[in-house]
């Protein structure tokens, strides 16, 4: 009680300087000072490209007023000498919630109980992850502990934001000092922030990742209408704070490196260049990154070695999760090399005390010290456009800054004040005496010992006793001029003699207590220099002169290491290729050719591939210099395998909170990092249409990608390719099987269904029409009506409508086939596709009438209800009525033996083998309208080719190359090559986390991390906690 | 009211095709399949086969080429030349007719509640009825071993034939073991947050095996008493593992979790234990081989379990052990409805590894009969053994050409229809007007 009324009462505040607190009363006798402080002989990092030696600091009312060698002293300021020291601008970190309310998950939400609207009450936006009113400034309390974090290691102004929602409001730049808020807060609106991540929320809309882009993009588009002349119909308060704020600079915050891809794409539609809070892998994907032309924010926070000790457990642990381990510190020096700018933060450390040492971590890993200030210090403050306030010591600017005992990014540098606005913070014991050196030490009558202090620092003095030649353990502590001690001086005798005394120049006196009470006297005289004292003691002494660049040596730690330790490979998978697959001119000689075209299966054919297209289909074809031959004899060569319906490498698969989600795309989550990209390589899969899931009436757009394993999401996506989007019908929509709580979102039954895709279509063809009259209006009329509102799910229907975009409709049961047939029919246009469609050959003639394909399982029934009438033999009926029938996979194992589904057509019904072949060739292309360059062995057409063992149809089958658009992505030669190289990286990776552990480095147990396979079920957040289909 | 309505429409809607056909009558006459490549199943295959059969018996198989046999008055010369003869398949560690619709819960007796049942017994629930049947015996799958699943001791199995009146008559080898699901040494939890499985150690194992060990311990002490009073049912059906009457069969799969399992139902003497599923039983083979203990493994159509891995380790795995020497037997591990695609697990182990297909094929034949302990009845074709076999038109293994022609359980003649074909006729027809 005592110890806390007396802090107490050293905690109230003088206020210094003019900027008093002249709005608030004073309880007591005015206590305002003049604020006015001069720093001497110091070495002063103006920022990170100018260092002045023996210069001075003038301080005025918590402003920097002068500063340089030749600044003259004021009558009545407070001067320090700071020979021998540093002073830096503090620190400014970007990423903190410091002094924002606590983020609090309400209970709610869920399978059980969906909430379908915000919780938020009020003239507001309809979801509650989207509230841009939110204002920390109007948030903040100022929090001396918290404070107090980050001032120790050296910060003196943060830029915090309420971390909850997608669009969570403003940040607003505080000072770290502990004052009133009104004297904390520097710039209230300084920022906008966004994220992927919904938060507290509990809003069905959205649970998926695609679902929080399209949140985002709509609430954009919303803003702009409200400014345009919504206002005029309605209050919102949310979409007014996103115009009055439109023009702050927006912080992104994302996981990962293709959350950064993702989040400036945003940007990109919206003309907005965000700065995006990394996670701290970027070097993954560094080309794309730069090509963003963002600005990031970067994490220093490291993963920790692994224990892998024992090998089995070890193997949990993959090579991609330990090459990070190995990488994460180059991070920032990999951006600085390919010259993006970025700042770093202390966000996401397990414990900020570690910020120094990763931070020194990441410039052994190549970052220069000047690079790693500029991160810490002008850019952050650029990026907020608070530059004349923080960031450099320059007249004018806060006096925010700090002083060391040298170096700031040395290993022995100590901080020992943090000064805010004029406010001195001590952060570090400043010694005000070297106390290294060797001592004589006589206790008493004893005869004299040796004291020895060394160490590098004089803050980290290092002890050693001698008495005699008998080496003591002494526990020595020095605390300004009190030096205490405690020892046993008999080793065999046990008992602790404690002394204690004070120094006078190089006389330490004092007196103490024996283990048996009694009180003696001892002194202690300084004989000479410790022998490994370095001769300096602060360290600061000739260095930096010109910017900060020389003390570490870039990339040092990179010399000592092998090739693999710093190269990335792509994608950042253990199977990852070090060189992405480039096209190749090739000569595939003597195969079985499957043509797909009219000339059927040709025998003993050379097919040549230039420029990713094949060239030439025929018999003894000449090879172009330079080609790479491939000897087909015994071998079967085909099309790559075309999946119409996967949910592989993709982040999420369902946004099923609503009824119709129409304005998702599956294009914002695709994962170049899958593994089972290339282990469908490994089944001659080439080519795969990512569906969203089939959680409701109207799901997502579809992305069709090509599987060049290596390559960048946006790489993947077939260029041009017709627009999708998946439909779906009967149980999964209906809820049928999520349990009897799941009874609450419309429709819940078959008629349901019809009635959601009548009232969408009408809204769309309404939306349509009104958009179509708009734009016929002149310029002068335009300009006087008010556009009508952009709504991106009501644009993805309105393109079906005008035949733009194309349905693929998940569908089990015939009566609801045909109610979407007849749907689409009485609006003038085709289903494209049915997908699963395990009921098709009950109707096999209407769909074919209408235009319809099907794309099937081959023999998939008895999961549920809705598919107990399903037979192997659907994909040959619906065939014999003239349907384009495809067989895809739903499945990422599956997916891999897509060839011998297929040959089920030909054991159920008798298909022959030719026309099951296209069933997952040209067939699939046909059916995404890409088989006027894909899914035949014609020439002109892309190059996308697997050469098998066997008939692509027998179960003994597999590739020996997988090539896409003539680059090699998959070769079964090739493959042991890539295993031995991927265990040998592997190896040296547990060598070296070995020697981590045993160096003393805290380790993490292996837990095995393994992205969720995608069903179209899948439900996520609502189904995920289950594996089921 | 409302809720006696639906399952009384549901019932309409599955009996709206008819029925099953009825079960094969016994056989009264001798079978004589001609000219047909046999795969005997034990590795040995004879072109130009005679397979000679009676009363539900194999009576003869020889190479036609070099044996003449007289056939007895009113033998039925069925004409197999360029088809090809299998025994059998067997299809262990299956849910076939113990659940017909995933998602009907009614229709779904494979797990009972509790944690140690080793007293439920999996053939109550074979509903011979089950229209999953047919699709799968058509597809060469003649015996299937109807496992129970849940809890720590799940219950026993039965080892049942796709044809039968009922449980009574379809049962091949009654209690033929009891199932263990083995405390894993790590345990899967799902992240909500970034959507992954993630693999832990699992804290409360210690505990679990503890409490297995007690109740083996009890078992093994009842066993020795005569006429325990009162009487367990628990530890009563518990009997036949100390004598080597019933196999113990540990579903594990980790190599940790392999090794601990098998010394551990060793030191509780258990004489006979079966690995089930055993994804990481590679790592361990030459302990299984040195133990002798079998491996039923679970689905190869599967992937990797690690991002890491070969992509095609798990195609591989039969090969891999069988090489090492440990008797392997296939199952379909993946949903029941799916096991039609029985064989096609052994035609991938040997795209992938074994050479020889006849010793893919011993996988799903006589090494599962082998394991199971019915290889003195089935599992191969030799003089002696049950008429339980089947005529393919082409390789069984590739679905290219498994194209079933005949099939005899026990000599009985069984009719190859199904709901899958009764369907596609419907149809056909309504098409061909």
């Amino acid at each position: 009680m005592r110890k806390h009324v007396l802090s107490g009462l050293f905690a109230i505040a003088f206020a210094s300087g003019a900027f008093a607190q002249t709005t608030f009363p004073q309880n007591g006798v005015h206590d305002q000072r003049m604020g006015l402080y001069a720093f001497t002989n110091a070495t002063i990092v103006v920022d990170p490209k100018t260092t002045l030696q023996n210069a001075t600091l003038l301080v005025r009312d918590g402003r920097i007023e002068a500063i340089g060698s030749d600044v003259k002293l004021p009558t009545g300021v407070v001067a320090t000498d700071l020979k021998g020291k540093r002073i830096y601008p503090a620190l400014v970190e970007l990423d903190s919630d410091y002094g924002m309310p606590e983020v609090k998950r309400q209970p709610g939400g869920g399978r059980g109980n969906p909430q379908l609207e915000s919780n938020k009450k009020g003239a507001y936006y309809w979801n509650q992850a989207v509230q841009p009113e939110n204002d920390a400034s109007l948030l903040f309390t100022a929090s001396s502990t918290k404070a107090d974090e980050l001032r120790k290691l050296g910060y003196g102004a943060a830029l915090t934001h309420p971390h909850d929602g997608i669009i969570r409001g403003t940040g607003t730049l505080v000072t770290l000092a502990d004052d009133r808020e009104n004297m904390v807060v520097l710039k209230p609106n300084a920022t906008m922030h966004y994220s992927f991540n919904r938060g507290t929320s509990n809003q069905t809309y959205p649970n998926s990742m695609m679902g929080a882009v399209a949140l985002i993009r709509q609430a954009l588009y919303d803003a702009d209408w409200y400014k345009r002349g919504g206002s005029n119909q309605q209050e919102n308060l949310s979409l007014a704070a996103l115009n009055r704020n439109q023009n702050l600079p927006v912080i992104f915050d994302v996981t990962d490196k293709l959350g950064v891809l993702r989040a400036d794409k945003i940007g990109d539609e919206f003309s907005k260049q965000y700065i995006i809070r990394s996670g701290g892998d970027d070097y993954q994907r560094i080309d794309e990154i730069k090509a963003t032309g963002a600005t990031l924010i970067v994490p220093v926070n490291f993963p920790q070695p692994y224990d892998v000790e024992d090998p089995w457990d070890a193997d949990n642990v993959s090579v991609a999760e330990l090459k990070h381990w190995e990488m994460a510190p180059m991070n920032a020096g990999k951006l600085a090399a390919a010259n993006i700018p970025f700042a770093i933060t202390t966000a996401g450390l397990r414990n900020k005390t570690e910020f120094w040492a990763n931070l020194r971590k990441a410039i052994e890993n190549g970052l220069t010290e000047e690079q790693a200030l500029a991160a810490l210090t002008t850019v952050p403050a650029r990026l907020i456009n608070a530059g004349d306030l923080v960031g450099t010591l320059k007249k004018g600017s806060l006096a925010n800054f700090i002083i060391t005992s040298g170096n700031l990014f040395s290993p022995d540098n100590v901080i020992y004040e943090n000064w805010i606005r004029g406010k001195q913070y001590i952060v570090g014991q400043q010694v005000v005496q070297d106390p290294r050196g060797v001592w004589n030490l006589t206790v008493g009558s004893q005869p004299p010992m040796k004291l020895t202090i060394n160490g590098k620092s004089a803050e980290k003095p290092e002890f050693q006793l001698m008495a005699d030649t008998t080496k003591l353990s002494p526990k020595v502590a020095v605390n300004g001029d009190f030096v205490t001690i405690q020892v046993q001086m008999d080793k065999k005798k046990p008992g602790t003699t404690r002394l204690t005394g004070y120094r006078t120049g190089n006389t330490i006196k004092g007196d103490g207590e024996t283990p048996d009470g009694k009180t003696v006297s001892w002194t202690a005289t300084r004989t000479g220099d410790a022998p490994d004292t370095p001769a300096s003691t602060t360290g600061t002494s000739g260095t930096a002169t010109a910017g900060m660049s020389g003390t570490t040596a870039r990339g040092q730690l990179a010399t000592t290491l092998p090739a693999s330790a710093t190269a990335v490979v792509y994608p950042f998978v253990g199977m990852g290729n070090a060189k992405k697959p480039q096209a190749e001119t090739m000569l595939i000689r003597n195969a079985t050719v499957w043509t797909n075209e009219k000339d059927g299966i040709l025998q003993n054919a050379d097919v040549l591939v230039t420029n990713g297209k094949i060239a030439q289909v025929g018999k003894g074809l000449t090879a172009p210099a330079g080609a790479r031959i491939i000897d087909g004899t015994g071998k079967h060569l085909t099309n790559g395998i075309i999946d119409e319906h996967s949910h592989i490498a993709l982040l999420s698969v369902n946004e099923g909170s609503q009824s119709s989600t129409a304005e998702v795309r599956m294009a914002d989550v695709v994962n170049s990092e899958d593994v089972n990209i290339y282990r469908q390589l490994a089944g001659g899969v080439t080519t795969s249409q990512l569906l969203h899931g089939s959680a409701n009436a109207i799901g997502g757009q579809s992305a069709i990608v090509k599987l060049k394993w290596g390559e960048a999401p946006d790489a993947m996506l077939i260029k041009g390719a017709d627009g999708f989007i998946k439909f779906a019908l009967g149980e999964n929509v209906k809820q049928s099987n999520w349990g009897d709580a799941a009874r609450v979102r419309f429709p819940q039954t078959r008629m349901g269904v019809e009635q959601v895709y009548m009232d969408h279509f009408m809204r769309a063809k309404e939306y349509a029409k009104g958009w179509d009259t708009y734009n016929k209006l002149s310029a002068k009329d335009k300009a006087k009506a008010t556009a009508p509102r952009r709504d991106i799910e009501l644009d993805a229907l309105a393109e079906i409508l005008a035949k733009k975009r194309f349905i693929t409709c998940h569908s089990y049961v015939q009566s609801e086939i045909n109610m979407l047939m007849k749907v689409a029919d009485s609006l003038g246009f085709k289903v494209n596709t049915f997908t699963h469609i395990l009921e098709g050959y009950k109707l096999a003639d209407k769909m074919a009438k209408h235009g319809a394909g099907g794309s099937s399982f081959a023999d998939w029934w008895a999961y549920k209800m809705e598919v107990h009438d399903a037979i192997p033999y659907n994909a040959a009926l619906m065939k014999s009525q003239g349907v384009t029938v495809s067989i895809n996979s739903d499945d990422a194992e599956m997916a891999r033996r897509l060839n011998q589904e297929a040959a089920k057509a030909v054991e159920y019904g008798g298909v022959n083998e030719e026309d099951a072949w296209k069933m997952v060739t040209l067939n699939p292309a046909k059916l995404l309208h890409l088989d006027s360059h894909m899914g035949s062995v014609k020439v002109g057409k892309d190059a996308d080719l697997v050469v098998w063992n066997a008939n692509p149809l027998s179960i003994y089958a597999r590739p020996d190359y997988t090539i896409i658009d003539g680059a090699v992505y998959f070769s079964l030669k090739d493959e042991d090559a890539r295993r031995e190289a991927m265990q040998a990286e592997r190896a040296r990776l547990i060598q070296k986390n070995l020697a981590a552990k045993a160096s003393g480095a805290p380790t993490v147990r292996p837990t095995f991390r393994r992205t969720r396979m995608w069903h179209c079920e899948d439900i996520e957040g609502v189904m995920a906690e289950g594996e089921e289909k | 009211m409302k809720r006696l309505l639906i399952p009384i429409f549901s019932l309409v809607t599955l009996v709206g095709y008819g029925q099953n056909p009825a079960p094969a009558k016994p056989q009264d006459h001798v079978i004589a399949l001609m000219g047909g490549t046999a795969h005997l199943g034990n590795g040995q295959v004879i072109q130009n086969a005679i397979v000679l059969f009676d009363k539900g018996v194999i009576t003869n198989v020889v190479d036609g080429t070099l044996v003449k046999l007289n056939l007895a008055n009113g033998t039925e010369v069925i004409d197999v030349s360029g088809k090809h003869i299998y025994p059998g398949l067997i299809s262990p560690a299956s849910t076939v007719g113990l659940e017909e619709i995933e998602a009907v819960r009614s229709t779904v007796d494979k797990q009972e509640v509790g944690v140690l049942n080793p007293n439920v017994r999996a053939l109550i629930a074979y509903n011979t009825d089950s229209e999953i049947i047919p699709t799968i015996r058509n597809n060469g799958v003649l015996l299937t071993q109807a496992m129970p699943q849940g809890g720590a001791i799940s219950g026993s199995s039965s080892v049942m034939m796709t044809d039968g009146w009922n449980w009574e008559d379809a049962v091949l080898k009654k209690d033929d073991g009891l199932w263990l699901n083995w405390p894993g040494y790590y345990a899967s939890d799902f992240d909500l947050e970034n959507f992954t499985r993630v693999v832990k150690k699992n804290d409360k194992r210690d505990e679990a095996i503890s409490a297995l060990r007690a109740t083996f311990g009890d078992a093994k002490a009842y066993a020795a008493v005569a006429n325990p009073s009162p009487m367990n049912l628990r530890l009563e059906s518990m009997k036949g593992l100390f004598t080597g009457a019933q196999n113990l069969y540990v579903r594990a799969d980790y190599a940790k979790d392999i090794v601990e399992a098998v010394q551990w139902a060793k030191a509780m003497s258990v004489a006979k234990v079966v690995i089930v599923g055993g994804e990481e039983s590679h790592r361990v083979a030459s302990f299984l081989k040195e133990n002798n203990v079998p491996v039923i493994l679970g689905a190869l159509h599967r992937l990797p379990n690690r991002e890491d891995e070969a992509v095609d380790l798990p195609y591989r795995l039969p090969g891999i052990l069988q090489k090492a020497g440990v008797l392997v037997g296939l199952s379909y591990a993946d949903e029941w409805w799916r096991t039609r695609n029985l064989a096609f697990q052994a035609g991938t182990a040997a795209g992938f590894g074994i050479t020889d297909r006849e010793e893919a094929l011993k996988m799903i034949t006589a090494n599962n009969a082998k394991i199971m302990g019915i290889d003195g009845m089935v599992g191969t074709l030799e003089k002696g053994k049950h008429a339980t076999l089947f005529v393919s038109a082409g390789d069984a293994l590739d679905m290219k050409t498994n194209v079933v022609e005949h099939v005899f359980i026990q000599g009985r003649k069984v009719n190859l229809d199904d709901r899958h074909k009764r369907l596609y006729r419907m149809y056909k027809e309504k098409f061909t007007k």
